[in-house]
């Protein structure tokens, strides 16, 4: 602690509301997954732990396959936002107008989600009439869906949602890297490329390999605007929005909330107790090359 | 005994050797080439799918309802039909609910992010800030739907309030009413007050707070004049996230705000859903006003590009 005078009665009663309010923060997911395991469903004084309704909801063919496109979803999304946020990073780095750049990079952070899924929504269905009536004037049919509501639309909508996040983290990592190191190794003749793969990205990848597990977390689970730019398919977190509003909250609406909640906390889990551990490992290290090399 | 190929230099790993690209491509692929503009490509893609629909949504907003969709002209009748009927005044309810649910995460969330930054050592506390990223991370659509059966009539709220003895009867104001969307929106973005927060804090060095200790300044004065001015950007950064969602994400009232509860993300998904373009268009547009109007105050006032500081 920082203050050495202060109360520590004080201090730890200030500990005690931070995790109450972490608490506070869990307890209602906590308590749909314990739902989503009792056989008799929410409001039931008898608990009979089951797994029945994961069964149930693992067994449905039309949620399998939703699970399958959200996972195809996630891969794309990942695919897409991690190099442009690499891209970002660096090129927050070198360029002279950072208020600009950064207010374009992080303005979909505060746009919500229905505004923007709505204006996208608009603005695909006008680019697909666009290069349709192109298509038409040109008279070839190379244009025909083009921008047509699909996967690839879903995917530019998760782009654009999940890339401040992953541009974020990778910028903290960035931060600490220094770049008279990125200066030697050119300087020993290797290019930007060698100096930026075999330099400066070893140094960032934990930050690359966090934004991976948020960009998975945050895709698997957008359901407004990905609901909106879909098109023909059906991922699991519409699904989960469909059943809750046409069929209320079932046993199935618990599991398939377990699983969302289930999966989120095990890749973010991951990433802290990897982050939390690394950490260590390193101050250890660091504590252990300070000590003085005792003399026999 | 060594040999003359003993001392040679050792070879090159071979795994970090990159094979040189041909002299006529080199011009292409150099500094000079494509790797120069290739760090164009996400302000393209962010200009092109991100700033042009927002920009454009304006002028799709005075473009003339047809029987599906819409098409080119100049009328401002989505605006009158906005502000003439009731939306207009549930968007004013949902500024009102929105600016709760902000007063609200401040209240709960800054003390928060001063106490890691002042009273946590500097190695632990962004461990402490992970444990906010959990929650965060897991699905709003699921969390707003937890508290479902926490806030219900037989939920956990009332059981254990009864079962204390503190109620006779269950509480019913605090699901399907406004007070409920409230909750739902402070449960759902109150970490963000706390990341922004302690982002801003992360700024103001130590000897600034050591300095105020030594000269006796009481708690509430190093609140006020030295805490609050210097995380001021944070708090509004966190403040403006959290009133412009509140007020566009449509998933809170429509769970836990019952039959008429309405936010302007609501009210947008509907004019969809009855195929009025022109009218959504309108509600994001007043939305983005809203919002830019905001961050404009805000920058001009606290400068907000000190909360990248830390990171920069």
């Amino acid at each position: 602690m920082y203050d050495d005078f202060a109360s520590p009665w004080n201090i730890r009663l200030k500990w005690v509301y931070l995790l109450a309010v972490v608490f506070a923060l869990l307890m209602p997911v906590f308590y749909t997954i314990g739902i989503s395991f009792n056989q008799h469903g929410f409001g039931a004084r008898i608990y009979e732990f089951t797994f029945d309704w994961y069964r149930v909801v693992l067994g449905d063919t039309l949620l399998v396959v939703s699970l399958k496109w959200t996972l195809y979803l996630a891969v794309a999304t990942i695919a897409a936002t991690i190099p442009m946020a690499l891209l970002s990073a660096k090129f927050y780095k070198r360029t002279r107008r950072k208020v600009a750049f950064v207010a374009l990079m992080l303005s979909p952070l505060f746009v919500p989600a229905d505004i923007m899924g709505s204006s996208l929504l608009v603005f695909f269905k006008n680019l697909a009439k666009g290069f349709a009536w192109l298509g038409g004037a040109l008279d070839v049919g190379w244009f025909d869906g083009w921008f047509d509501l699909g996967f690839l639309t879903a995917v530019i909508g998760q782009v654009i949602y999940t890339h401040p996040y992953a541009f974020i983290v990778i910028l903290i990592t960035m931060s600490r890297y220094r770049v008279q190191q990125t200066e030697a190794a050119r300087a020993c003749g290797a290019t930007a490329w060698q100096a930026f793969w075999h330099v400066e990205f070893p140094q960032i990848r934990v930050g690359v390999f966090s934004s991976c597990a948020f960009v998975t977390i945050l895709s698997f689970n957008e359901a407004v605007r990905t609901a909106l730019l879909k098109g023909g398919f059906d991922t699991f977190s519409n699904m989960l929005v469909a059943q809750m509003l046409n069929i209320g909250m079932s046993g199935e609406s618990y599991a398939m909330a377990g699983i969302m909640s289930i999966v989120s906390m095990l890749v973010i889990g991951s990433v802290i107790v990897y982050t939390l551990v690394r950490a260590e490992r390193l101050e250890r290290r660091a504590r252990a090359m300070a000590e003085p090399v005792m003399s026999s | 005994m060594t040999s003359a190929a003993d001392n040679s230099p050792p070879p090159a790993r071979r795994s970090r050797e990159l094979p040189a690209p041909p002299a006529r491509w080199r011009r292409y692929l150099g500094e000079n080439g494509i790797q120069r503009w290739v760090f164009y490509i996400p302000v393209v893609f962010f200009v092109l799918f991100f700033a042009a629909p927002m920009a454009l949504t304006v002028v799709w907003s005075v473009f003339e309802r047809t029987q599906f969709w819409m098409e080119p002209g100049f009328t401002l009748f989505a605006y009158d039909n906005f502000f003439t009927s009731a939306r207009a005044e549930n968007y004013l309810y949902s500024m009102l609910h929105a600016a709760a649910a902000v007063l609200i995460s401040f209240v709960i969330g800054f003390p928060i992010a001063v106490f890691i930054r002042r009273r946590v050592t500097r190695a632990a506390q962004h461990r402490v800030i992970l444990l906010f990223i959990l929650p965060f991370m897991i699905s709003e659509l699921v969390r707003v739907f937890a508290m479902r059966p926490v806030l219900g009539r037989h939920g956990v709220v009332n059981s254990v309030l009864m079962d204390l003895g503190i109620l006779s009867e269950p509480i019913t104001a605090i699901l399907y009413s406004p007070l409920g969307v409230i909750i739902g929106d402070v449960m759902s973005f109150l970490p963000f007050m706390i990341f922004a927060g302690f982002l801003a804090l992360e700024a103001v060095q130590n000897y600034i707070f050591e300095v105020c200790d030594d000269l006796g300044a009481g708690r509430v004065r190093l609140f006020a004049d030295i805490v609050l001015p210097l995380a001021a950007p944070g708090i509004f950064a966190g403040s403006v996230f959290i009133f412009v969602n509140s007020m566009g994400v449509a998933l809170v009232p429509t769970l836990l705000g019952g039959p008429g509860a309405v936010n302007a993300g609501l009210i947008a998904n509907q004019a969809i859903v009855a195929l009025d373009f022109p009218l959504a268009m309108a509600i994001s547009t007043i939305m983005i006003f809203t919002l830019v109007l905001l961050l404009y105050i805000g920058h001009r006032l606290f400068d907000l590009t000190k909360i990248l500081e830390p990171i920069s």
